[in-house]
């Protein structure tokens, strides 16, 4: 374990891929901010909000659900045997929320207005509000959860240890927050019963959206400590190593029943719509798909690994979890929504849409890396050792 | 399936839901037994194991 940078060279292929991704963002921001978002997106007056939004956004936020799950778990129902994914987890959050608004600044019209509804002129009526406001506090939040990783490396001792003794309501105050926003990023799409597909369009999409964002989170931090494990094996700890296989364990407890949950709601809400009829139809197959490969069918996964401690059976049902939420997402902010316009004015990203979503991903996992490979985050500082 | 009056329809709806309902607490609880089958027992009484 160390973090010492060695001497190895740079120019190894994944940092070349990464080089020309980061590139072709800088153009797409020198684009959008000198055409304007005609000119690099396919958005129209019918379709105001594209990938920018389905994916890097409501994506992005249910994905990063892992630190107020992984956070909540360890410091409010005291399972603390889960304390070594807590800062990959906020990690993870940070980064994610940190890069929603990012990407939210090429989306606006007007970017440099982002902060009005904060600070000039709030809305309280408006669910974007509540949203804009949430997020905004909730940033604030994962930034000072995340500092004390960043202040040990920087050997901040006394604002380190002022820091942590806030950790309990912060924890809270997330999982407040993130109750708040989670929902209402689902409750947006209640305005518009006439747009979206009645097996999405739900009243109790707020619910929706909440209840899938815990397996999401969950499914992540599975997920992202698989991806994790192989290059940063030599910066985990012993009791990062220890505690991996019982964090996959008991999160895959918890995301079967949470999936679970979200399934039987998911039918609840069909049941009082009574939207059966359509199960019949193409978009049914489509809605059957979403449904039973990327929920039921991994929740019986999660539920048969645990059962058997079969860690790589949990480990792909985290991965078709993810994929499953980012379907979801998708399916109700892009796919199913303007189901019945004609396809010629249907809506579908441009190739800086596509490269610029790519570029987000691109830097959140280069930010990643930067911060585990130097800060504690897979293992315990030396002068910090069981200081919590 | 007719429903000449909005009474009609929520009674339907509300029937499937409230059956759904009722299924998915025994489903929740054989699939929690499901899961947790093969735990190993936690012994509160040590001293009965011995006799």
């Amino acid at each position: 374990m160390s973090t010492e940078n060695t001497t190895k060279s740079y120019m190894t292929p994944a940092n070349i891929i990464t080089g020309i991704i980061l590139a072709i963002g800088l153009v797409i921001t020198v684009l959008r901010f000198t055409k304007g978002l005609a000119g690099v997106t396919n958005l129209d007056q019918n379709n105001p909000w594209g990938l920018w939004i389905g994916f890097d956004l409501l994506c992005g936020v249910a994905l990063a659900a892992g630190g107020y799950t992984t956070s909540s778990a360890c410091y409010i129902f005291g399972l603390k045997k889960y304390h070594s994914a807590v800062r990959p987890a906020i990690l993870t959050a940070f980064l994610g929320y940190a890069l929603v608004v990012f990407a939210l600044h090429y989306d606006v019209g007007r970017p440099y207005r982002l902060v009005y509804p904060i600070f000039y002129q709030p809305g309280t009526t408006s669910l974007l509000f509540e949203v804009g406001l949430c997020v905004f506090l909730y940033v604030s939040t994962l930034a000072v959860e995340f500092s004390p990783a960043m202040f040990e490396w920087l050997g901040m001792t006394k604002i380190r240890n002022a820091i942590t003794k806030l950790t309990l309501p912060l924890t809270v105050f997330g999982v407040v927050l993130s109750t708040l926003h989670q929902s209402s990023l689902g409750a947006l799409y209640i305005a518009v019963p006439s747009k979206l597909h009645p097996l999405w369009y739900s009243p109790y999409l707020a619910v929706l959206f909440f209840v899938s964002s815990i397996p999401a989170g969950l499914s992540m931090v599975i997920f992202e400590g698989t991806l994790a494990h192989k290059p940063w094996h030599h910066m985990m700890d012993k009791t990062h190593l220890d505690e991996h296989e019982g964090v996959i364990l008991g999160f895959s407890r918890g995301a079967a029943m949470s999936l679970g949950a979200y399934f039987c709601v998911k039918l609840v809400a069909m049941a009082y719509d009574n939207n059966w009829s359509y199960l019949a139809t193409g978009w049914g197959a489509w809605w059957l798909l979403e449904v039973v490969g990327f929920v039921l069918v991994p929740c019986l996964m999660y539920a048969i690994g645990s059962r058997e401690k079969n860690i790589p059976l949990i480990k792909w049902a985290a991965g078709l979890t993810v994929f499953g939420i980012i379907l979801n997402r998708l399916n109700v902010s892009l796919i199913a929504f303007n189901w019945q316009l004609p396809s010629s004015e249907r809506y579908f990203p441009s190739f800086y849409e596509i490269m610029f979503s790519i570029f987000i991903v691109t830097l959140g996992v280069t930010v990643y890396r930067f911060i585990v490979s130097r800060m504690p985050i897979f293992f315990e500082h030396p002068d910090y050792k069981d200081a919590h | 399936m007719e429903y000449y009056v909005y009474q009609d329809f929520m009674l339907h709806t509300k029937n499937i839901a409230y059956i759904l309902m009722g299924l998915f607490v025994l489903g929740f609880w054989g699939f929690w037994a499901f899961m947790t089958s093969r735990d190993e027992e936690i012994h509160k009484f040590p001293e009965h194991d011995k006799e």
